[in-house]
Formats: structure tokens, sequence, C-alpha cells
């Protein structure tokens, strides 16, 4: 999204200045919308949700010719602790977005596309609905745009805040007005999903980069990246970190010297201990393991999807969290199962019981009242849901806390033994 | 129609039924909480797993179409350890208090933990404490604690009842069942059928609250006789061998309670709470004593003098009664259907407050066999002749005041009632519980009921009394 961030940059005028609006101007003129798709499977974009699912097979799912109206769902419900990159877009550039959506309703035969924002983004409501009404009158949306015949329309959902609304089909119910409960697949969301009909959810990032895509060709987005996971993404960093933001980093670009020079390393000169690599639900990594535990660490890890899958993480969300050394992690993990017990939706069994159970067990063991088998009580819980929930914020809650349990146990047992932690508890940065 | 392989066997399938309903009519059972044939799909509870033979892929039956050569396990290592865990978690603030429980007996959580588990809980924590007794409504009480959350009960007033009052608040394992803020279950007349949806206890009936342990009793199939829909009941009574020693016979022979016969003809799983209640309406006092303007005399000579009324007669007219028995009305027909001028009479009407009538199953008629009697009688209005001087009422829903003046009234009827005594002969009845019968509901469907106890002294069938009533002389009946 190569532009600068000004007092005027979310504004029709300074995204027109930048070329904005001219790639669906020449869709709508040359294009045929499978030519749209094609352009965007050419491009090898990967869902910037958490998944990394193939943004053109997603949208393949949709059969053109079913006579059904189909729906386009932008989810900015940007829910995953550590994440507030959509929220940048949202401020920052919201035309881009809305530039993207209409590419992707002519591509997908959308008459009437939403988008899905969170309660708690008031900020970025305002500057998204200013835009939105821009645009319109602009002529950009609405019945035949710009005299091409080809008409859509946009609604701004705000949600009232949960977790679960973040899941792409328990956000289909809270756009219905029913009580927000992820949906058993089959069917997939693209032959049933909002109203029974053919839907398809994408990130705020995924679709922002499609403007970009269509304006350039898809080939100037592949020289982007590594070839695995081309592009670029939006990488919201916090925790002990010196400078915390949203950085849009090139896939492939080396994690150390993001970390170290780019955001300025850990508060205090310590060590990288562990880092998330994007939101909570993706798999905790020790400094070490990310080669990233120091400036000059030699064998640091490049940030690209493979490359983080190849040891067992993923790039998630793109909410990185720095953790310095002497953080306690029980006492992290004990804030992670707060989180997800109080965000399970409730809806099965596994993750109903299992994430109150798990946030009880964690919480004793902080008190000092653990009992050595509470480890193995927790890794059995956390297998228990492995792919036993409906939607997948279970299982990712498992892996979350055995990734934790993985790596730093030797703390969990001294807290068990001791009944204090290693490291006095401490969370904050010093 | 596609093949599929369930433990190996080859089963056949219709293309669009899931794995579970196959599975189940087949004969393999998987455990199931949430699913039922006449609900959605909600696929909440996640113990009805079965794995896919060779990629070891578990996945939820109740939710996973049939495809064509597919092969499932219902019993592999993967998907006994995943149920064992699903049951460990349903049961870590179950209170299983199954002691003084009513479900224990019937309770599918019993009933799995049994089977498939059977291990002690693993955890020291204190269980979670929520609402019991809750006041659902009149009718209903809740007990949260007990509440698995498979959201049948909520199903039900959604997509059966269509009332709407039941959901769930809150999240996790704060969730509870709850009715709609304003409202309660006691707008839906058909609320106690949760009760019986309900896996475990948390949906309990105040009338059968405590009343007894299901072990204990036995249902006899029967007909419901509140309107004319028919609907196929079972009518639940003690064990002969768990009769009490009591002092109060009557104890052993009520109902104790009423649950639909699942009848996909008439009443698929379903009963409307006037249903469950018939056993309040059938044990209401009864007229056991036959009477000659009043005056007690045994069944035998009343039976006489009603036969001498009947010869005597120059222009009798039957009223007959839309809630007997096809047996009895065919009785009546092959013995008194010449002698009499015959009109159908309806036996009840609704009460106060009572449904009338709704698309789901409650009809306007409230009598249980107005289409056969009408079927042999015809559907004139009762209008009695000038010259009428015998009137034969037979069963409810007769205005004494009403009958023509003079006229002898031989009247036969279950209950205790004024009238009785002001008839010229009073005939004692059996009841639909203590006989055997069928009923004709509106749509033609025939449904028969068992005897439920014995009918007590005195009182007489109608099926064996109406041929007395036409013979010229007792030898010759």
């Amino acid at each position: 999204m190569d532009f600068e961030v000004t007092p005027t940059s979310h504004t029709l005028a300074a995204y027109r200045a930048r070329g904005g609006y001219q790639a669906l101007e020449k869709a709508l003129r040359e294009l045929k919308p499978a030519e749209v798709t094609q352009t965007v499977m050419d491009s090898g974009l990967q869902g910037r949700g958490g998944a990394a699912f193939p943004a053109g097979r997603k949208w393949q799912g949709i059969n053109l010719d079913d006579g059904l109206p189909h729906y386009l769902i932008a989810n900015a419900d940007e829910g995953e602790p550590g994440t507030f990159k959509d929220r940048w877009v949202l401020e920052n550039t919201p035309h881009t977005l809305l530039e993207s959506m209409l590419l992707a309703s002519y591509a997908l035969g959308v008459r009437h596309s939403f988008i899905y924002i969170r309660g708690e983004y008031d900020h970025p409501w305002r500057r998204l609905a200013a835009a939105v009404e821009e645009a319109y009158a602009a002529g950009y949306f609405g019945a035949s745009i710009l005299g091409s015949g080809f008409s859509s329309d946009l609604f701004v959902f705000r949600g009232a805040g949960a977790y679960v609304c973040g899941e792409a089909s328990s956000l289909l119910g809270s756009i219905e007005g029913t009580r927000a409960y992820p949906r058993n697949r089959p069917p997939r969301m693209t032959v049933r999903g909002l109203y029974q009909l053919p839907t398809i959810v994408n990130n705020v990032e995924t679709l922002s980069n499609i403007a970009w895509i269509m304006r350039n060709g898809p080939q100037a987005f592949r020289e982007i990246g590594t070839p695995k996971s081309p592009g670029t993404r939006l990488i919201s960093i916090s925790g002990h970190v010196v400078r915390p933001g949203v950085y849009e980093v090139e896939l492939g670009y080396p994690w150390g010297k993001f970390v170290h020079e780019d955001c300025g390393g850990v508060a205090g000169g310590r060590a990288v201990k562990a880092v998330i690599p994007g939101g909570i639900s993706s798999q905790i990594l020790t400094g070490k393991a990310a080669g990233i535990m120091t400036a000059n660490d030699p064998d640091g890890l490049l940030l690209a999807h493979e490359a983080l899958a190849a040891i067992g993480s993923s790039m998630g969300s793109g909410g990185m969290i720095l953790i310095a050394e002497g953080t306690c992690m029980v006492r992290l993990l004990q804030i992670m199962l707060r989180f997800y017990h109080h965000e399970s939706c409730g809806q099965c069994t596994p993750c109903r019981d299992g994430m109150g159970w798990m946030h009880r067990v964690i919480d004793r063991i902080v008190n000092g009242q653990g009992r050595p088998e509470d480890i193995e009580t927790l890794y059995q819980i956390s297998r228990a849901n492995d792919g036993t929930t409906i939607c997948g914020l279970g299982d990712a809650a498992g892996y979350a806390a055995t990734a934790i349990l993985d790596n730093f146990r030797d703390e969990f047992e001294y807290f068990i033994e001791h009944k204090r932690s290693m490291h006095e508890g401490r969370l904050e940065c010093l | 129609m596609p093949v599929i392989f369930i433990n190996g066997q080859e089963v056949d399938t219709l293309g669009h039924d899931t794995v579970l309903k196959v599975a189940l009519a087949h004969g393999f059972h998987i455990p199931h909480f949430c699913w039922h044939p006449a609900l959605s799909v909600a696929g909440n509870c996640r113990i009805c797993m079965v794995e896919l033979e060779g990629d070891g892929w578990t996945d939820i039956a109740c939710n996973m179409p049939v495809k064509a050569g597919m092969r499932v396990l219902t019993d592999s290592d993967a998907v006994r350890a995943q149920r064992k865990a699903m049951l460990q978690f349903i049961l870590l603030n179950h209170p299983v208090d199954c002691g003084i429980c009513d479900k224990a007996g019937e309770c599918a959580l019993q009933d799995y933990h049994y089977e498939h588990s059977g291990a002690p809980r693993q955890t020291p924590d204190p269980k979670l404490h929520t609402t019991k007794f809750f006041n659902l409504s009149s009718r209903i009480v809740l007990d949260n604690e007990r509440c698995i959350l498979c959201s049948r009960c909520v199903r039900f007033t959604r997509e059966i009842s269509k009332s709407n009052v039941l959901g769930i608040e809150n999240r996790a394992d704060h969730s509870l069942l709850r009715p709609a803020e304003g409202h309660s279950l006691d707008e839906d007349p058909y609320s106690d059928n949760v009760i019986d949806l309900c896996p475990v206890g948390a949906l309990l009936s105040r009338d059968f609250m405590y009343q007894a342990r299901v072990w204990y009793l036995e249902p006899a199939p029967s007909v419901c006789p509140g309107c004319e829909r028919g609907c196929t009941v079972n009518l639940w009574r003690r064990k002969p061998e768990w009769r009490l020693k009591t002092l109060d016979a009557r104890q052993n022979e009520r109902i104790l309670r009423v649950t639909p016969l699942e009848n996909p003809a008439v009443n698929d799983y379903w009963i409307c709470n006037w249903g469950r209640d018939m056993a309040k309406w059938l044990e209401r006092p009864r007229a056991e004593q036959a009477m000659l303007k009043g005056r007690a005399v045994a069944i035998d000579e009343a039976v006489e003098a009603a036969r001498a009324l009947i010869q005597a007669a120059q222009r009798p007219v039957a009223l007959v009664s839309s809630a007997a028995s096809n047996e009895e009305l065919e009785a009546f027909k092959a013995s008194l259907g010449d002698v009499f001028d015959t009109f159908v009479k309806s036996d009840r009407v609704a009460a106060d407050g009572e449904v009338i009538a709704d698309e789901l199953l409650i009809r306007a008629d409230k009598n249980p066999n107005t289409r056969a009697a009408q079927a042999l009688f015809g559907t004139r209005p009762v209008i009695f002749p000038e010259d009428t001087d015998l009137v034969l009422a037979w069963g409810e829903g007769v205005e004494f005041g009403e009958l023509p003046r003079g006229a002898k009234i031989l009247f036969m009827g279950a209950w205790l009632l004024p009238e009785n005594g002001s008839a010229d002969v009073f005939i004692p009845l059996s009841i639909q519980t203590e006989r055997r019968g069928h009923y004709t509901n509106f749509e033609g469907v025939v449904s028969g009921f068992e005897p439920v106890h014995e009918r007590p002294a005195g009182v007489a069938d109608a099926e064996t009394l109406l041929p007395r009533l036409a013979s010229s002389s007792e030898g010759a009946a």
C-alpha cells in the first residue's frame, strides 16, 4: 500500500491523487468478472486473517452461473489479541478497501456487500462511514456504477463486540440478527452462507491488496515477497518492544532485522524470550527458535508463511507480541486462558467446558495450589479440543496452550513446586 | 442408492441422509445428545463422532452427508477416546445427583456414561453452581446445573411449537437456558414436550416431580381423548410387581404420567399440554352405582328397567357419544340402530382458556371419535321429533333441561354428575382406561388403546351392555 500517512490520506481526493479507483474503472470497462478472479488467482494472494488460505481458490468456490444472489463480506471484526492492522487500514486508507470490495463484487457477481466492523472500533468506523458516503456521492456505489451497468451496494454493519464474531460463519449469524454461533460445515459458506446464499468472507487486509494487484498486475505482486508467499503483510507489533505499531513488511524479510532494527528491539536491551508471531492463537515461539533473541542472532528466520509453518507456527493474523527475558509464562498463559474462557461462545461442549476448566486449573496454579498432574490435565484438555469443536477457535486455544507448555514446561513445574513464579510473576515491561 | 460401509458392513442409504441417520436405522448405535430426528442439526454436543476409515479424520455423524463408498468406523480407538473426553467435559459441572433426579433410569447422560466412559472426575476444582429450581412455567421446573446445553428445547420452541420462548443466555460455561425476556413457557401449549426432549434431567414436570422412579413404571399404549386428532400416547402406571403397600388402593391405579407415543401418521413425537393432563381428566369422580330415578339399584335391575323402557317406547331418540370407541359404536348400530332415531352428539367442548385449534396438533372438535360416529349415524344436527317419548343419552354433554318434556330418559355415563339421579334409568359405564378399543381420528387413522387398570365393580362395558338392552328378554342376550 505504497503511500505516506498524512492527515488527509483517508479522503477520496487523496486516494484518487495516488491512483485510486483507476483499477475499478479499467476492470468495469475492459475485464470480464472471471478475468478479475483469474488475476487474483495468478497473484497467489493468501488470506491475511489467520489461515493463509489462497484467496483466489476461495473465490472459485462461488458458481457465477447459479442464478442466486451472492454476498461478499469484509471481516473487520479484528478480535485476535495483539492484532490491530485492519484498524490501521480502516483509519488511513478506507478507500483501498472500498475499491477492492467493488472489484471483488464485480468478480463474484455480488449485488450487496457488507463490512462487518467490531463495535469497539469507533474512530475507524467514523472514517469508514465517511469514506462510504464519499464513494456513494462520487458514484462508485449504487446502480450502474460509472455507467457500466454493474450495480453494487455496501452496508457497514457494526458488531457488538464478541471474539467469536470474527469467525466467518458466526459473523453471518450476527448480521442475520441471530445469536452469533459458528455454523457446522458442511455446507461451506460458498454454498450456503449469509441468508443461506453463497457468501465469501475475506479479511480486510486480504481484500485491500486487490486494488493494488488489479492496478499493477499479478506479476508485479508476485515479484514482492517470496515465491510461496507473495506480497507484503501488515504486522502489528506490541508487547515489550521499543517502537510498537503497524508495519508493512515484505514477506521474506529477515525477522531479526525487523524486530531489532525497525522496531527498536526489546526495551531495556533485554533478550527476546519468546514471540507470539500472529495473534495469541498462533503457536508461541522461543526467541531462540525464531532466531531473534538478540540483534545479532545469526540464524534468524524470514517472515514468510512457509518459514513459520516449517517450525510449527504461523503468521496468523499478523499480531506479533514480543516477550522479553524475565517474563513469567505461567501468568501469560493465565491471561490467555482467561481470555479464551471469557470469549468461548458456549455452543459446543469441548470449548464451552474445556476453556473454563483450563482457566480454573491455571488460576489454581497461580494461586499456589497447583498439583504436578495439572500440566498433564492442561495437555489433555487441549488435545480433546483438537478437531472436535465446531469452529477453529477451540482448536486454536488448545494449540496456544500446548505451545507454551511445550516450550516453558520448567517454569510451570517450578511454579507448582515452589508455589511462586520463577520471575516474580512479572509481565510488564521494565 | 449409494452404498456406504459402517464398521466394514455394507449399508444401503438414501442419497440425502446423514451418517447418523443411516447408522441408527441399521442398528449401529452412535451416542447423541443434541440430535433429534424431528429437529434441525445443531451439532453442539460433539459426542456422535465417527472416524473416516483410512485418513483417521473424525467428525460428527449427525452433520456428515453420506457419500457413495465412504467407510466410517463408529467404535475405533480415536472415536472412543473422543467420546470419553466429551463425557468428561459434560460431567465436569454436572451435579450427578441421579439419586434424586426424576430422569434417572431414562437419562442419556447416565446411560452413555455407564456405557462409554465410567471415568471418575479428574479435577479437584469445585463444580460451578448455577440456578436450581428455576421457575420456567407453571408446569416446568428448570435445573440449570443439570443442563448440558444441547439446545433441543430451544430448537423445539423455534421449529415445532413456534412459540420462540426459550433461548440461551451468556457465553461459555456461564451459558444458561432462559425464557425470552417478558415471556414464559406458559405461553406454549406444547411446552411439556421439552421434558421428553431433554436428554438429562434439566427440565422437569411439576406434576411428575418426585412421584416415582421410572423403572417402577410401565407404559400402556393409549389414545388421547382430548380432540379429534387422536394422538397416540403412553400412559404410565406402576408395574404389578412394584405395587405400593398402601391403604388407598387408588394409589396403585393412578396414571403417573402421560408421554407421547411416537406415531408419524398422527402426532410424530409430540402431544399438547392438555394431553399431558388427561390423567386428571380421566381421574374425575366416577359414577359406580346404577340408579332408577335416583334410587340405587343393582345393575341388572337397571338393565331390566331400561329394556322395558325401550320396548314400551313409540318414538325413541338416541344421542350417541362421540367419545365412544369404534367397537361400541358398531355394537350400538348392530343392536339398537334400527330401534332408535339416532343423532351424534358432542361430548366435550373447549373449556375456558383451552386452545381451540392450531396448526400443529390441536383441533377444534374436542371429541376423539366424531368421524367414526358420523360415518355410522350421519351428521344431522340434534332435532327432537314432536312426539319423542324416550331419549337414550350416552356420555357427557347432555343438557337435561333441553330434552323434550315428558320423554323418559335413559342415561349412560361414566362420571359422577348431578343429572345421573334425575334420569329414569342411569347405567354407569367404563372409561377408556378400563377397556380395549379403537378411535378413528379426523383423517381416518385408527389407533387402539389398551386397558390401564381394571374397571370398578358395578360398572358396565357399553360394548356388552348395548346388545343386552336390545334383546327382548335377558335369556336371549
